[in-house]
């Protein structure tokens, strides 16, 4: 069961797979899927090997280890690392924290319009249309998907930092807690 | 300020960096001084780039309007009850920040990822199910088959051809087809003689008809007013 496991996960690669996946496949029930999940997990760690279980975008992946990226860049030939722009970030973000919202939500809180990056946030697969708000004209709601949270490292939304850390207070207002609680109303 | 002015990712992207430069207090901000510097930018990002500059326009107007609001003389009441007409767009302008400031942290992020590796999941079409695959009994006759129902099928998709040409009527082809009718008729109706109703055609048909009166080929006869007139060939 542990070797079927670990056979699975290797054949789907980077798109992973979920618990139930793995109920489903292995016929057995969730208990039983932790147990050789973690059984597996374990064997990874305990012995020197080069992959190890990860929980990337809501799905269970095989990946390598952070400390052989040398090795592995060294196969690389192109070097040139790309990284999202400044603008896509801010819009990922933005719709990271307020999901579902119109593209005009985000257009509003950065200052500038959003529509360029938006478009190509969805061709990459960051950010999927997922429906309609009720506002006027019936505008598209936008959310990110698991691949944004995989290409973050990040298991689930969950694990996105805490946004009140990055919200400067005005330390001469007494009634702090009003003050906060006005932007989570977004 | 030269070309670093495109740096900015928008109006509140740089409004930010202005009160960051001048080191004020984002809750208390100085409006005549930053209202200034706001406006002093966007001239010079109206000489480099006049569409880039109209996305920094709108800010610039509400930073006018909230400077005047705060010039304009309050009463008492006014005082008390009024709120700083600077709270909207620092609510904003602390919002974009926190934005601003996780995409920090989603960039460090970011790089962690790009140290671990995945694979493509492995291509599984060789052990699909049986009859998803081609069956190997398939002739050439098949395909041709298929091919051709498909050239078909193409075909009736097809618009219908429908050339718009002009069809010529010369006076000349339609003598031609009056002598043909009168061979065999002797004598028609005038009616007879038109089986269109085109303006070419009967024009033509109707010169021919007077041609041919003229060179003596034809006797045209009517036994009286509105009667059915008759065309018919003069015997030699």
């Amino acid at each position: 069961m542990i070797a079927a496991l670990e056979g699975l996960l290797f054949v789907v690669g980077e798109d992973g797979l979920t618990l139930s996946q793995i109920e489903e496949i292995l016929e057995i029930d969730e208990e039983k899927a932790k147990e050789v999940l973690s059984t597996l997990k374990a064997s990874y760690e305990e012995s020197n090997r080069g992959i190890r279980i990860d929980f990337l975008g809501n799905r269970l992946k095989l990946t390598t280890k952070k400390e052989h990226q040398k090795y592995y860049q060294k196969l690389v030939v192109n070097k040139e690392n790309n990284l999202l722009s400044q603008a896509a970030l801010e819009t990922l973000a933005i719709i990271a924290y307020n999901q579902p919202l119109t593209r005009l939500s985000v257009d509003k809180l950065r200052g500038v319009s959003s529509q360029q990056i938006l478009r190509k946030l969805v061709a990459k697969g960051f950010v999927k249309e997922v429906g309609r708000s009720d506002l006027p004209g019936r505008p598209i709601l936008y959310e990110t998907t698991s691949m944004f949270l995989d290409y973050f490292g990040l298991s689930t939304i969950k694990d996105l930092p805490d946004m009140q850390n990055f919200l400067k207070q005005n330390q001469e207002e007494d009634d702090v807690d009003l003050y906060t609680s006005k932007y989570q109303e977004i | 300020m030269d070309v670093k002015v495109l740096d900015f990712e928008g109006p509140l992207d740089l409004l930010l960096h202005l009160i960051k430069e001048s080191k004020v207090d984002i809750f208390n901000i100085p409006m005549e001084e930053i209202t200034s510097q706001y406006l002093s930018y966007l001239h010079t990002l109206e000489v480099i780039d006049l569409e880039k500059a109209s996305i920094y326009l709108p800010l610039a107007s509400e930073l006018m309007e909230i400077k005047a609001k705060m010039l304009l003389p309050k009463n008492e009441i006014e005082k008390e009850e009024a709120e700083d007409p600077r709270d909207d767009l620092v609510k904003r302008l602390l919002e974009y920040e926190a934005y601003k400031e996780i995409t920090k942290s989603l960039k460090e992020k970011e790089q962690e990822r790009k140290k671990v590796y995945t694979k493509l999941p492995s291509v599984l079409t060789p052990y699909m199910e049986e009859n998803n695959i081609i069956e190997n009994d398939n002739t050439l006759d098949d395909l041709i088959d298929a091919f051709q129902k498909f050239l078909k099928r193409k075909e009736e998709e097809k618009p219908l051809k429908t050339k718009v040409t002009l069809k010529e009527i010369t006076i000349s082809s339609r003598r031609l087809e009056i002598q043909s009718i009168l061979k065999t008729k002797k004598r028609a109706k005038f009616k007879e003689l038109f089986h269109h109703y085109s303006r070419s055609y009967v024009v033509a048909t109707f010169l021919a008809i007077l041609e041919m009166a003229r060179e003596s080929y034809l006797k045209i006869t009517q036994d009286g007013l509105f009667e059915e007139i008759i065309v018919e060939v003069k015997e030699e």
